[in-house]
């Protein structure tokens, strides 16, 4: 026999959830309906003329050669964006977990980027490497490198992913810190009177069991580079030169907003949702997988 | 209906007289003063003059209170607009740059020509008061104006006069054609007089639209699509347009030419002292002046000598103020509405705007007014946008375009010329990609167009 436990109240347990589930409804529900309502209509932008077009203008962003362009660059841009601020943020980590005195000053220094707003990171990284006035591009120039990211795709293309990263590192710095310190100390101390030094330590013990940490950051991280950069982008190079950093979600703005393009946009948003859905089944299938739960 | 819109304007009234109180503005019971709302998409000091332009109106009178709000840039502003248009809310008057225009005409419903707004108020209105390059771009074939002009600008160029005589230019003789403009930046280059000879703001405003106004040759067709929304672009194949994008490419290479980006960012190339010469519209005239380090000089744009009657006008750029139509929206308001914009319009507010940020008087008597006074005696170069814009030679295809979804087509040229300075593409196959994409989207435009 099994013991359950009841509660007899049939009304509490949806009360309870009702603020959640008001703000799901409202925030993503209601406008991811109103996407895909959008998606088969092709309007003027002030809604006087209405047709319906059925699936015309996901035929019309699968025919445009910008699109598939646009998502091998976001591709590019979000791996990028992911890898840059996770190993810098693990290398960090493991060193402000060694820090014995003022490591809370230490630690929440390294806090301040993540609350910047992802424009006025832009604008920050912008200016350092303006090519007119920017303190680290003049660095560049020094150093005899070409630095235009005006004019220059690639150039355009780092700046956009370093100004990016670097916003996040800060974010997976707090996570791995507070995975190292939950790795239990005794673990790490027989592998030491075992011999192992450091750097097998951090390989055989410290990684492994980072992992779910890892995994969950990869997971953020990529849904942030797909989604969230969207600021970044908008203040520092506006999707150019000659679309160099128009990465998916950038474009939908670019689209429905400028362009006022509202059909095309929209489809282009219930496409990019489909995206998420396989990308967050993927990585639960088959990243997870391989992660080790402490 | 009636009980509805009555409800609103007394709502709108008590939040107007609620303000109006905060702001220790005697508002009595009688009269509470009805709320105009305008968008504008200026800042800096344009946008500051606009605002106080708005606070001298509501001086002036008791009955209305007019509200100038910065929305974001053109796009920005116009997408909120849009918003605000569908959910029965849009501002009474949205001031819309040039490009912007075509879309605009097609709005049926949702504009109220200005012309009209005058008519319905009982209001005295006269299109022919506008310079006539405005009333062309802005009006109906019958006379009728469509928005009412307020920033005029067109493209001109601006040099450092400091950088010409380093390199041993005469400061007081500026290029007139392009041979002479290149000339000049190869010079300024050779003896590092300043880090790059020329560069330009708005790619496809200047190197199309202008460029093309300015040597009387046609990018679309119907008269650069004023005959109807079935027009297309014509830009293969149009060798002069090519000439110029691979000069532009030549330069490059040599920073005689160093491109700037999009919109207006090249102007801090130019103010820094950067560049040596920048083309720009006469509307940023008052940022040149404030921030720039060194003596400059202002000319009319270049143009190509080969070319036969050239130099022709050019074209008009800026914005012009348009008037949304509502459910709610009542008679008291467009009246409101036509006093301002007749306000706006007034030698006195036009001349002040006109001395203050380099665009051009939108009227002939704030025209004539200021020249009565010698402003352009005593600044000399201010008259140059005007010489351009209306003394110079008109031909078929200088009296501006009219096509739909043209900020988008824009930006397309500004891809496409990107990726040739980048050396990915000739000068052709810039052109052959604008015309097809551009193509494409006019095509798609001309379906939802009313």
């Amino acid at each position: 026999m099994q013991r359950r436990v009841v509660f007899p109240h049939k009304l509490l347990p949806w009360l309870l959830l009702a603020p959640q589930l008001v703000v799901t409804l409202v925030f993503f529900y209601w406008p991811g309906g109103q996407a895909l309502y959008m998606s088969v209509l092709q309007q003027d932008p002030f809604g006087a003329n209405v047709q319906f077009v059925g699936l015309e203008n996901f035929r019309l962003v699968f025919a445009d050669e910008g699109y598939l362009q646009a998502f091998w660059r976001t591709l590019y841009f979000s791996f990028a964006v992911t890898v840059l601020a996770m190993v810098p943020a693990l290398v960090l980590a493991v060193m402000a977990d060694r820090v014995v005195r003022g490591s809370v000053a230490y630690t929440t220094a390294m806090l301040i980027p993540y609350a910047i707003a992802p424009a006025v990171a832009g604008v920050l990284w912008l200016f350092m490497f303006n090519p007119s006035i920017g303190v680290l591009a003049w660095w560049l120039k020094a150093l005899g490198v070409d630095w235009n990211p005006t004019l220059d795709g690639s150039d355009a293309m780092w700046l956009v992913i370093l100004a990016s990263a670097w916003k996040q590192v800060a974010y997976n710095f707090l996570f791995f810190l507070a995975g190292l310190q939950s790795i239990p100390k005794s673990l790490l101390e027989a592998a030491a009177i075992d011999g192992a030094r450091p750097m097998r330590r951090f390989w055989t013990i410290v990684f492994p069991l980072l992992s779910p940490t890892t995994f969950f950051l990869l997971v953020v991280g990529l849904v942030y580079a797909f989604f969230d950069t969207f600021g970044v982008i908008s203040a520092v190079t506006q999707g150019g030169p000659a679309a160099a950093t128009e990465t998916l979600v950038y474009k939908v703005y670019k689209d429905g907003v400028h362009n006022l393009d509202l059909g095309g946009s929209a489809a282009q948003s219930v496409v990019l949702m489909l995206m998420v859905v396989a990308l967050t089944v993927l990585q639960f299938r088959f990243v997870e997988r391989r992660v080790h739960y402490a | 209906m009636q009980t509805s819109s009555s409800f609103l304007t007394l709502r709108r009234a008590v939040v107007a007289a609620v303000l109006g109180a905060a702001v220790a503005l005697p508002a009595t019971a009688q009269q509470r003063p009805i709320e105009i709302q305008m968008w504008m998409g200026l800042t800096g000091q344009g946008g500051e003059l606009l605002t106080r332009f708005g606070e001298d109106f509501n001086k002036t009178q008791n009955e209305y209170r007019v509200v100038v709000s910065f929305k974001g840039q053109y796009p920005e502003q116009r997408a909120a607009a849009v918003a605000a248009f569908r959910a029965g809310n849009p501002p009474h008057i949205m001031q819309m740059f040039d490009a912007g225009s075509g879309d605009m005409m097609h709005a049926k419903g949702a504009v109220v020509p200005v012309s009209e707004v005058f008519k319905r108020s009982g209001m005295q209105f006269n299109p022919a008061d506008f310079i006539a390059p405005a009333r062309g771009y802005y009006g109906l074939p019958n006379g009728e104006l469509l928005s009412m002009p307020f920033n005029v600008s067109t493209t001109v160029l601006f040099y450092n006069k400091d950088a010409f005589r380093k390199a041993g230019l005469d400061p007081e003789k500026p290029p007139q054609t392009w041979p002479q403009l290149i000339d000049a930046a190869k010079k300024i280059r050779s003896t590092n007089a300043a880090a790059c000879g020329y560069t330009t703001t708005w790619m496809a405003w200047v190197m199309l639209e202008q460029f093309s106004s300015r040597h009387n040759i046609a990018f679309g067709t119907k008269g650069n699509g004023r005959g109807g929304v079935d027009a297309s672009l014509q830009l293969a194949n149009n060798k002069l347009l090519e000439r110029q994008l691979q000069t532009l490419v030549d330069m490059q290479k040599d920073k005689s030419f160093d491109y700037g980006g999009r919109s207006n960012d090249a102007a801090a190339k130019f103010i820094s002292g950067e560049c040596a010469m920048l083309t720009q519209s006469s509307g940023g005239l008052g940022a040149i002046a404030r921030d720039a380090k060194f003596a400059f000089g202002t000319a009319q744009m270049p143009h190509w000598p080969d070319v036969k009657g050239a130099p022709y006008a050019t074209t008009i750029g800026g914005a012009s103020l348009w008037v949304f139509n509502a459910p709610n929206r009542s008679a008291a308001e467009f009246r409101g509405v036509a006093q301002f914009l007749s306000f706006l319009a007034s030698d006195k507010v036009m001349t002040e705007w006109a001395k203050t940020t380099g665009f051009l008087p939108a009227t002939n008597s704030a025209f004539k007014a200021m020249q009565d006074e010698g402003f352009f005696a005593k600044n000399p170069g201010r008259d140059v946008p005007i010489l351009s814009l209306i003394s110079a030679a008109k031909g078929d295809n200088t009296n501006g375009y009219r096509f739909g979804r043209w900020t988008e087509i824009r930006d397309v040229f500004h891809e496409e010329v990107e990726k040739t300075l980048q050396g990915r593409q000739t000068p052709a196959d810039a052109l052959r990609n604008t015309e097809r994409r551009g193509n494409a989207l006019l095509r798609a435009f001309e379906r939802t167009a009313g």
